[in-house]
């Protein structure tokens, strides 16, 4: 409360007439019958009642992330992975993280590049809700399997899919979800309930939905740049220990390539949203359709690419708008990040239009769009029976299904000379910040990092391993994160070799953790009831990163690009 | 800037010391019933913690590390709004205010976010035109920011400008469907006289309420919707659906008091709403305990004179309301200042419910043919509301239009014979006399 109050000559008039008036209202209050006045707004009135909320917050809706890339031990099958429901928090009491039932989750896929979706896998959930009005506990015992009697809650899935102007066929009903891990004692063998989740179905495929340790891995304090910081704060993985919701689809090649021939139309495009049911006022309130509220393709666009407030756009437009939107084009041709870091410290901001990002992010790579990087790797300009005159420029994740899986992982992806990684699709272990602010300061055309950003965030990987064979994605954490705010920080610890989420170090039960990373908007799509607006930037955990890395760090700082 | 802090100060002085003289003069205690066995439902979100703390101190925690982050100065000035509309404490406005400047400070142009906050504090002052040019502002600079589209919509809606709000409802919905779209979709469908449309999109929107604030402003709308269609069994069970979530809520306390009340369990409802006036003392509610009182045949004298007095705070604290002016002026014998001030209302903004407060006024002032032109704009502005039919009964029994009048008062007793501890009787008694002629 401010203390430089300024005693106004109204002041004490204004507190005189109070006296006098309540005197008034007392001596005229005595003096009035009932008969003659009814009282005080009643019925649809006092507007003081009609404040609603305004932040709304649809945490199951919303996208965190999209991974596309040929799997390793598969041939001739590509996977998505996507991820929905940030920062939850292992151990949160009573809470528990289900798909929305009325929602309807997507993976698109264009491969003629006229950015119209081709290629549609949808996802929807059902709940299984055996708790009655009489608990609300998740489970009342251990849950050994799925079909365990003491697994209270669980959700099934649905997965369809629409090949063209085809119709919807379903391919998989009742697939099991993998619960919440709800903790050691509730869930002794956690791993044999994700098993019991990774279902086959015709054709090939695989599914999984259900919770996992989320794979991405970043310093988000990196962004701090858009709001006067620096790059000083680096170096710890804000999501780590954090779980999300995962949907993984492994397909054979022929049901997302063009025509079905991924030898002459090797290049998809991939991007995943989520829809809601419309609400017609018209209609009385009836239903009328669907809204898209959610929408991801490449990580991190937002943040490194454009400003937020054409977030909202992105989710609420499919890709093929992207191109009528002059502030989407002008601003990857004018990214703001490359000025901040130039103001900082020093390193040219690489020349302006940069058309070297248009190639990244809205053609894929390609000699065929009139871009500066002169290589042919992932543009549906590329897919030979592809008509040029039909391709449109446009936000999405492009993986070229013929670049053979890498013997010699690296993280940097193509940058570092790996071409299986990303831009060309996203693997998991890719590190798509360090990557993206390295492209941002043109290493992508020049062929050369930026010795002055080799370090990037310096989180190089995620703090659990990830798995060899589909799904991939690690198991969910157990164990309740860190927390700052409250000075319960736990020391600084690390997993000592293990591989197991749940041997985390032991910690006292953390808030909320509602908030997604990516989005620094409040009231964007972005999670968290009431916190739509903050991220966790004070929640910390030293990066663990003590597991076997996956992927080595590169040693070789040219970047061949031909392919 | 510290004018208005200076204010905060008074008005959180002043409301103190008139809680404290409420709690002296009044001095009752009340007995409120302890909530119903919980649900399953409820219980998930009720025992979550505090979200609402949370995001402030997290906000707060994160403008020490990284002061120019203009959005989350935004979000901080919203989560304060979201406190002052959950507390109803005024003090709350000022620490809004500060924060929302701080974003436009560290942000001038093309602050989306900062505009946005500073539309919903406008809003909470009744400031509406000030909030639909900052709404407006907003979605100029970014047509698909869903919060502005709320804020845009609050304005237009008690503004009356009708059609402006469906379509920034409407918009809303498609950018966001959730509580706050379906909520304000609700009281759009309400305010056309679709309330089993405005039930169910209510209902919705408890599908998608995420804590217990959320549960409890959906069952305070359930509950009205159903009080206000004189259904008590319905409004009794909402409201307690309600407080088994969430029993600090003021809005179902007072809720469960008009059921008592209407039930013609007085001592119960004077004794909640004592507890509520001493928690919140709002104009609104100190009427309402005011009017209860005189009905009960007690002294509305200490209600009426604190209702006074949050009234000036109220307005002390950059507000401006007719609507509580008028019907204080009433309450208190001042039919020349109520009409001032529903005129003054009118001249600002044309909502239903000021065309009705504006006929009364008239009535009272003895203008029963202007009154009536009112009144019949409000009646027919298809809201199903108790209150706009018997004002407007009166006004033709006045004017000595029978027929009508009969229609009419009649009509009020249908859509809820409890409409009001003492107009209800009134208007029984006035049927009786014209039933009489």
């Amino acid at each position: 409360m401010r203390s430089n109050v300024t005693p106004a000559s109204t002041v004490g008039g204004r507190r005189a007439s109070l006296r006098r008036r309540a005197a008034l209202v007392a001596a005229a209050a005595i003096a009035v019958g009932t008969s003659l006045y009814g009282l005080g707004p009643g019925g649809a009135t006092a507007s003081s009642h009609r404040e609603a909320p305004l932040i709304a917050a649809d945490p199951a809706a919303d996208n965190t992330d999209l991974y596309a890339f040929v799997s390793p031990e598969r041939a001739g099958y590509v996977t998505f992975i996507a991820n929905w429901i940030p920062f939850e928090e292992p151990n949160g009491g009573p809470n528990f993280y289900p798909f929305a039932t009325d929602a309807r989750y997507y993976i698109k896929v264009d491969n003629n590049g006229d950015a119209i979706e081709d290629s549609t896998f949808r996802f929807t959930f059902t709940n299984i809700d055996n708790r009655g009005n009489d608990t609300f506990l998740y489970n009342n015992g251990p849950v050994t399997s799925l079909d365990d009697q003491n697994l209270l809650f669980k959700q099934v899935m649905k997965v369809e899919s629409k090949f063209g102007d085809g119709p919807w066929v379903t391919r998989a009903t009742n697939a099991p979800v993998a619960p919440s891990r709800v903790g050691a004692a509730s869930m002794p063998d956690y791993q044999k309930l994700r098993d019991q989740s990774v279902f086959t179905f015709p054709g090939g495929w695989k599914g999984f939905a259900g919770q996992a340790d989320d794979a991405f891995f970043l310093d988000l304090r990196v962004f701090d740049l858009l709001y006067g910081g620096d790059l000083s704060e680096v170096g710890q993985d804000t999501v780590a220990g954090y779980n999300v919701n995962t949907i993984a689809l492994q397909v054979p090649f022929k049901d997302v390539a063009l025509n079905e021939d991924v030898k002459r139309n090797p290049v998809i495009g991939v991007w995943t949203t989520t829809e809601r049911k419309r609400v017609r006022l018209a209609n009385g309130g009836g239903s009328g359709g669907w809204v898209q509220v959610s929408r991801l393709g490449h990580p991190l666009v937002n943040e490194v690419v454009l400003p937020a407030g054409l977030k909202d756009a992105f989710n609420a437009i499919g890709p093929v708008k992207d191109a009528g939107i002059p502030a989407v084009v002008k601003r990857v041709t004018e990214p703001e990040v490359p000025k901040l870091i130039e103001a900082i410290y020093g390193i040219p901001a690489p020349a302006t239009p940069r058309n070297d990002l248009v190639e990244i992010f809205l053609t894929g790579i390609t000699t065929k769009a009139g871009g500066p990087i002169k290589a042919d790797l992932n543009s549906q300009l590329n897919n030979a029976d592809v008509n040029p005159r039909k391709f449109r420029p446009s936000e999405m994740l492009r993986l070229n299904l013929s670049v053979p899986v890498s013997d010699n992982p690296n993280r940097l992806g193509v940058l570092a000379g790996d071409l299986q990684g990303f831009p060309n699709g996203r693997r998991l272990a890719d590190d798509v910040l360090d990557i993206e602010l390295q492209a941002l300061e043109g290493a992508a055309q020049t062929g050369k990092l930026v010795d002055a950003l080799a370090a990037g965030d310096a989180v190089d990987s995620n703090d659990n391993a990830f798995g060899d064979k589909f799904p991939y994605v690690a198991l969910p954490n157990a164990v309740a994160v860190n927390t700052v705010g409250g000075g319960t920080r736990a020391g600084s610890s690390d997993q000592s070799g293990s591989t197991d989420p749940s041997q985390g170090p032991a910690t006292s039960l953390g808030g909320d953790s509602d908030v997604m990373p990516m989005a620094m908007t409040f009231g964007g799509v972005a999670a968290g009831m009431g916190a739509v607006f903050l991220t966790l930037w004070w929640r910390r955990r030293r990066s663990t990163g003590r597991h076997a890395k996956q992927y080595e760090n590169p040693a070789d700082l040219t970047i061949p690009l031909q392919q | 800037m510290s004018s208005a802090s200076s204010r905060a100060v008074r008005v959180t002085v002043t409301v103190a010391v008139a809680a404290v003289a409420l709690v002296l003069v009044g001095g009752i205690v009340g007995r409120i019933s302890g909530p119903s066995p919980v649900s399953a439902r409820a219980a998930d979100q009720a025992t979550t913690v505090d979200r609402l703390e949370q995001s402030i101190t997290r906000a707060q925690d994160r403008l020490r590390r990284v002061p120019g982050d203009w959005r989350t100065w935004a979000g901080l000035g919203m989560a304060y709004l979201e406190r002052a509309r959950v507390t109803t404490d005024p003090v709350w406005y000022a620490k809004a205010e500060d924060a929302v400047r701080q974003s436009l400070r560290v942000h001038p142009k093309g602050n989306t976010e900062g505009l946005t906050a500073r539309g919903a504090l406008a809003n909470a002052r009744h400031d509406f035109g000030a909030a639909r040019t900052d709404a407006l502002a907003a979605v100029t600079s970014n047509q698909y920011y869903s919060e502005a589209y709320a804020v845009l919509a609050d304005a237009e809606t008690q503004l009356g400008n009708v059609k402006a709000a469906t379509a920034a409802v409407q918009r809303l919905l498609d950018l966001r469907p959730g509580l706050p779209a379906y909520a304000r979709a609700s009281y759009d469908l309400e305010l056309r006289g679709r309330t089993d449309q405005a039930r169910d999109l209510m209902a919705q929107a408890l599908a998608a309420a995420v804590d217990r604030y959320d549960i409890a402003f959906c069952r305070t709308q359930l509950g009205d919707l159903a009080f206000n269609a004189g259904d008590l069994a319905r409004a009794d069970l909402e409201y307690t659906a309600g407080l088994a979530a969430d029993p600090s809520s003021i809005t179902l306390q007072r809720g469960r008091a008009r059921v008592a009340a209407a039930r013609g369990r007085m001592d119960q409802a004077l004794a909640d709403y004592a507890v509520i006036t001493r928690r919140a003392p709002t104009p609104s509610h100190l009427l309402e305990y005011a009017e209860l009182s005189r009905a009960a045949g007690r002294d509305a004298a200490t209600p009426l004179n604190l209702a006074a007095a949050a009234h000036e705070l109220f307005r002390a604290n950059g507000g401006i309301d007719g609507l509580t002016g008028a019907a204080l002026a009433w309450a208190t014998g001042d039919p020349a200042r109520a009409l001032a001030e529903a005129r003054a209302e009118w001249s600002r903004r044309r909502h239903v419910d000021v065309a009705d407060t504006l006929a009364w006024s008239l009535h009272l002032s003895g203008k029963d043919t202007e009154a009536l032109r009112y009144a019949r704009r409000a009646h027919s502005s298809g809201a199903r509301s108790a209150v706009y039919a018997y004002h407007l009964g009166m006004i033709e029994k006045s004017l000595g239009s029978v027929e009508p009048a009969r229609r009419h008062l009649r009509e009020a007793l249908a859509i809820n014979p409890y409409f009001s501890p003492v107009d209800a009787s009134l208007a029984r008694q006035a049927l009786t006399e014209l039933d009489s002629r």
